[in-house]
């Protein structure tokens, strides 16, 4: 089993843009949104991450249009909640601290 | 339009497909190093080349994917997938990332790992062939084959050096130590390749019947054949970087 924190960007921002049931290129314009054009996910990187993370449990198929142009629709899971929320309290360790240390030394 | 051309580093073929799309050549299919290319507007589309798991299919789960993502599975080809997208549409670009471009040419490597495994075998296999021969003539063949065996060999390692070394600066930009590497920066030399290529064919010429320039032009491919191979074993041994 790999290493599951801390996450990467790319699996941090595709879970938050999970927290409602999304599709691929839904997800690609939220990250897109979300961090001003600075990270754009391409193509193999989401479908890699979208893989992975089904695989682990982190997120699941919400649903899937009968049409002719399938668009799957992703989710979080409970457990995807989880690791986020995790990822969430390093994240915010890291950013209490660095806080912290700059009101002392600079 | 049809091109004969043989890539094994999967960065050069991308390239030179986005060159011919450049000029109006849109790539339509391959098979056997013929590329097959049709009219386009000059730039019309944007090529990328993938890898999947399996050997010419992908999965359903990949093709919906790629088709929400206004992307076209051109051709598959061994593990290789071929695709492409209207430039109109914005850039295109598979791997944006440092962890999923690792991830990338991880496989790449193992597909590159398994494809020498494999020549290896062929390899033994022609060695076993040969040790069942009894006369000198027919002996030369099989052992032709492994010569051109093993500089295809020698051909994919020198790949496998190169994407390693894409590995590891991929690697040094997220701050991960390098995996140890048993041949370090060092890659066998093309002129190895060359020189076995040679003899290779120089074995596969029969024996000389009697024109003395026939027998000569035999024995000087085979020299030249020794002088490549020995200069690409000190090539590679000196680790020079090429």
């Amino acid at each position: 089993m790999e290493k599951q924190t801390p996450l990467t960007e790319a699996l941090f921002y595709i879970l938050l843009s999970l927290r409602k049931p999304n599709h691929g290129y839904g997800i690609i314009q939220e990250v897109e949104g979300l961090t001003d054009g600075r990270v754009v996910l391409g193509p193999g990187t989401l479908y890699g991450a979208i893989q992975t993370m089904a695989a682990r449990g982190w997120i699941r198929i919400y649903s899937e249009e009968t049409d002719s142009r399938k668009k799957k629709e992703y989710v979080i899971t409970e457990l995807g909640r989880h690791v986020f929320a995790e990822e969430k309290k390093r994240l915010e360790e890291l950013l209490h601290n660095a806080e912290k240390m700059e009101g002392d030394t600079w | 339009m049809v091109k004969f051309k043989l890539f094994i580093n999967k960065d050069e073929e991308t390239e030179y497909l986005n060159e011919m799309a450049g000029k109006g050549y849109a790539m339509k299919g391959f098979a056997m190093g013929f590329y097959t290319f049709e009219n386009c507007r000059p730039g019309e589309y944007i090529y990328q080349v993938d890898i999947t798991e399996g050997l010419f299919r992908v999965s359903g789960d990949y093709r919906d994917f790629m088709q929400e993502m206004g992307v076209e599975i051109v051709c598959l080809w061994g593990p290789w997938v071929i695709l492409r997208k209207r430039a109109e549409e914005g850039p295109f670009v598979l791997y944006t990332d440092v962890e999923s471009s690792i991830e990338h040419y991880q496989k790449i490597k193992k597909a590159l790992k398994i494809a020498v495994i494999l020549e290896i075998a062929c390899i033994l296999m022609e060695v076993i062939s040969a040790a069942g021969m009894t006369d000198r003539e027919s002996v030369m063949l099989p052992l032709a084959g492994c010569c051109l065996l093993a500089a295809i060999v020698i051909f994919i390692v020198r790949e496998i050096c190169r994407v390693n070394a894409i590995l590891a600066e991929l690697r040094a930009r997220i701050g991960q130590e390098e995996t140890n590497r048993c041949l370090g920066s060092r890659s066998p030399s093309l002129l190895l390749c060359l020189g076995i290529t040679l003899n290779g064919i120089s074995l596969a010429i029969p024996e000389p019947g009697g024109s003395a320039l026939y027998g000569f032009a035999k024995g000087a491919l085979q020299g030249i054949a020794l002088i490549l191979m020995g200069a690409g074993i000190a090539i590679t041994v000196m680790g020079r970087r090429e």
